[in-house]
């Protein structure tokens, strides 16, 4: 440890660092680098990119019946990418390292343009995810009321087969993209230097590159509906994938520049979490959700590199003529899927180890009690990352997999249950005989252990062979991921909103409409999701817009709560809009009475966070202990006692 | 440096927060590493999987391989820009800031050649690329290893373009190996760079052997 609880008092006043210029609004600042420039510099990158391509392969690449060329269309997407990237200012400082360069006069905009620029705080960058990955959601959810749609009649259609394949696939895609950052970009990104006690990201450009990367991805796999789409469902697998139009390169490339933004956030996230750690917070003292967020760095960090490779092996297939997974030609189908899976299984706990996160969080504060067996929890997340890389044959039980090798992987597969109920049981042992507060956040929680039950226990019905032979590719496995990814993940993602963002706003939610917004949620998924695990059973498969016409009435019953399901979240979104815009309300600085690091220092958070460095003396955990240690020292601001916040009050106001 | 340290830390702050910050540069270096290799791995995985599967006998008909000349030549040319920056590394740790900016040199000019050959080296290959398993393997590699020695390149460039500054700006006798932070700093970066460029030696003398020898 480096700085003692004894400080010096005679410190120098705060000022911002010395090439970093603050702004308010100057004239002349629309003609800087935001994203209207990115904007355009993308579309005349996308125009170069096209032009060229045509220029080159005219005669080599020609896609069956598109008009297009896959060359084109390659180096379109390419040059609108590093376009778009030119245009932000992600590549300003890569560039000028290259002659020697400090870049010049970083501004750093005080005003509502941060948001629109690329920023090097860490809170403006969780801000900008929260945005972007809504507006993921918002287009993935208007998917999948077009799916719930067609699903109405199984005789009557609202779409042609093959567009119903397309909107499917382009619903499956953009959500898993989507669900694999929307905890670590937004709530990562914004707290966990906060709940490390640092005033920084180890790696700030890297950070803003991670979610202007992930924002281009969202550009690139959308591009694909002006492309005709492709036929694969989210999972592309060939041969298909080779046969596809166009719409293929953007659900390949698309892949390729999202799994770069999600190495790169990752890379920082750990590298943050391992150094920029304040003095005294050793391993055992770290919150839950930073374990959790380190776990899943860690899988972001070393499984997004073999999507990487798969989306690029695909798009060599469909520019340079390669036949990685052609089978006519020395290539062979099966290496897609494996390659693709072992991306994809550690993906799964990606998307679930954040949800664990936020849950192991925020029920302290409304139990009023220590997390239970907290080093189980953060064992528990330690291990289903590690064991994620060992399961993901289990995917092709039914394809591409020895038949000897099932029972490895069927093994595998339950075991990786034993580390993931741990972290629910510490979950259970903290609601033992708890006074609990049923605020809004602490609901969304609750909920998440509810569906999480349900996703889970079918998960390890799944994992069984012949279990999976039965139901594989059918609603059965639909409604188990949804009930994992949706029920687990976007659960805690609303908690953690509703819990967090007082504190990133200085605003406070209204609870009503958040009382309204989780009840018809949680009410509408399990309508919208449990008949879909009957579905399954009676042998309705996926991806197909016709069905039996005995599962009409399940299917409309089904329909209908989709689109009450979707209803609920357009209250969110008029909350968001009541609170914060129309009639905010400002927040008190620390609502729930919590313990976490986050909620000492002030609101609005300043610029370096801590005015000194905190030096931490115990866990966030200790509610209602009678002589809770000291729990951090923030220099020349008064100590902050476990104990002090260890009240049970009700009123959040208090 | 500038922007890792507040004018208003104290002393003791400012120890921390470059401390951190050589942590992040030593601790990124291997995380990138592990990363790179997850990468590499899955070409290698690719080669041995459909050289294994040999679908339809079209693993590598008539044993083709790609030019061997050129093969050797990129790959000696990439050991020596590594070779060239431990070397310099060592020189440097003695402090011979001249001498491991020379050297730096000869590894930017090394694997600038090395890229172009890489590339250059498409124009010859005496095989179609969807024509066997080999011949897509052998393009997957060729583009990853464009990739690997334009890192490789650009960190050596970018390292030796900040000396040349950090030389002007700190002044003094042995700027680069004085205490200050940004040169502290440097030095880091300088032991992460020669770390992941080891790295990439021992990898490409596996990926040389794999599309070359075996």
């Amino acid at each position: 440890m480096t700085i003692s609880a004894e400080r010096p008092v005679d410190v120098e006043a705060s000022v911002p660092p010395a090439n970093v210029e603050a702004s308010k609004g100057r004239a002349g600042d629309w003609l800087s680098q935001h994203i209207g420039t990115a904007i355009i510099c993308g579309f005349l990158g996308y125009i170069l990119g096209h032009w060229l391509g045509n220029y080159i392969g005219n005669t080599y690449g020609n896609i069956a019946n598109s008009g297009q060329n896959s060359i084109a269309v390659t180096l379109a997407l390419l040059f609108m990418v590093i376009g778009w990237l030119l245009g932000i200012g992600a590549l300003n400082y890569p560039l000028a390292k290259m002659i020697g360069r400090q870049p010049k006069g970083e501004v750093e905009y005080t005003g509502w343009s941060r948001y629109f620029r690329y920023n090097l705080d860490h809170k403006v960058v969780g801000i900008q995810y929260v945005v972007a990955v809504l507006g993921f959601f918002f287009t993935g959810g208007l998917l999948a009321m077009a799916i719930r749609t067609e699903l109405l009649n199984p005789t009557v259609h609202v779409f042609a087969a093959d567009t119903y394949i397309k909107i499917v696939s382009e619903h499956g895609t953009i959500m898993m993209m989507m669900a694999s950052s929307v905890v670590v970009g937004p709530l990562g990104n914004y707290f966990v230097p906060l709940m490390i006690g640092s005033r920084r990201m180890a790696f700030p450009r890297i950070e803003a590159f991670s979610l202007w990367t992930f924002v281009a991805g969202y550009f690139v796999i959308f591009s694909a509906l002006f492309f005709g789409g492709f036929p694969t469902g989210w999972t592309g697998y060939a041969p298909l994938q080779t046969q596809a139009g166009p719409g293929m390169i953007s659900y390949l490339f698309g892949f390729a520049v999202i799994s770069v933004g999600m190495m790169t956030a990752g890379f920082n996230l750990a590298v943050t979490i391992i150094n920029y750690r304040a003095p005294g917070m050793t391993w055992s003292r770290v919150p839950v959700f930073v374990w959790s967020m380190i776990a899943t760095a860690a899988l972001l960090t070393l499984a997004s590199p073999v999507l990487f490779a798969a989306g690029t092996f695909g798009i060599l297939d469909r520019t340079a003529q390669t036949a990685f997974y052609v089978a006519e030609h020395g290539g062979s189908s099966y290496l897609w899927e494996n390659l693709f899976w072992f991306f994809g299984h550690p993906e799964v706990y990606i998307m679930a180890l954040p949800g664990f996160g936020i849950v192991g969080e925020i029920i302290p504060v409304f139990c009023r009690k220590p997390l239970f067996a907290y080093r189980i929890a953060a064992a528990g997340m330690i291990g289903v990352s590690l064991l994620s890389f060992f399961v993901w044959q289990h995917h092709i039980f039914q394809s591409g997999i020895d038949p000897d090798m099932r029972p490895l992987f069927m093994l595998t597969t339950e075991l990786i249950s034993i580390p993931t109920g741990f972290i629910f049981l510490v979950g259970m042992g903290t609601l033992y005989k708890a006074r609990i507060r049923y605020e809004v956040p602490m609901l969304f929680c609750m909920a998440v252990y509810f569906n999480f039950l349900l996703g889970g226990v079918s998960g390890v019905f799944l994992s069984d062979v012949p279990v999976n032979v039965t139901v594989h590719g059918g609603f059965f496995v639909l409604s188990h991921f949804h009930y994992t990814i949706m029920g687990g993940l976007i659960f805690a993602f609303f908690g953690g909103l509703y819990f967090w963002l007082p504190k990133m706003t200085g605003r406070t939610t209204n609870k009503k409409l958040g009382l309204w917004h989780f009840w018809t949620m949680f009410v509408f998924f399990n309508l919208t999701f449990f008949p879909m695990f009957v579905i399954g059973l009676l042998g309705q498969p996926r991806r197909v817009f016709t069905y039996a016409k005995n599962l009409q009435g399940l299917n409309d019953f089904s329909s209908v709560s989709a689109f009450c399901l979707g209803a609920s979240f357009l209250i969110f979104v008029a909350n968001l809009m009541w609170s914060q815009f129309i009639a905010p309300e400002k927040s008190p600085s620390n609502p729930w009475d919590s313990l976490g690091l986050e909620w000492q220092t002030a609101t609005p958070i300043p610029a370096y966070n801590f005015e000194r460095i905190p030096v931490i003396m115990t866990d966030p955990y200790h509610y209602s202990e009678v002589g809770a240690p000291v729990l951090a020292d923030f220099g020349n601001a008064p100590p902050v006692h476990a104990a002090s916040a260890a009240t049970d009050s009700t009123d959040p106001d208090q | 440096m500038t922007d890792i340290i507040k004018k208003s830390d104290t002393p003791e702050e400012r120890e921390f927060e470059l401390r951190a910050h050589i942590g992040s540069i030593w601790s990124g270096g291997r995380l990138f590493i592990g990363m790179y290799t997850f990468l590499l791995a899955s070409l290698a995985f690719s080669y041995f999987y459909l050289r294994s599967s040999n679908n339809g006998l079209l693993w590598r008909p008539n044993h083709i391989t790609a030019p061997t000349a050129y093969g050797w030549t990129i790959y000696s040319l990439t050991l020596l820009a590594v070779l060239m920056a431990i070397y310099g590394q060592s020189r440097l740790r003695k402090g011979g800031v001249s001498e491991w900016q020379g050297a730096v040199w000869v590894g930017v000019v090394a694997s600038v050649f090395a890229l172009f050959l890489q590339i250059w080296e498409f124009t010859a290959v005496p095989f179609f690329p969807g024509s066997s398993g080999y011949a897509s393997t052998f393009i997957g590699y060729s583009v990853i290893n464009i990739m690997t020695i334009f890192i490789v390149a650009y960190w050596l460039e970018t390292t030796v373009a900040r000396s040349l500054r950090l030389s002007k700006e700190l002044g003094g006798t042995a700027p680069l190996l004085s205490m200050d932070a940004a040169a502290q700093s440097f030095r880091a970066n300088v032991a992460s760079m020669t770390y992941f460029l080891g790295f990439v030696a021992l990898a490409s003398t596996l990926l040389f052997a794999m599309f070359y020898l075996l």
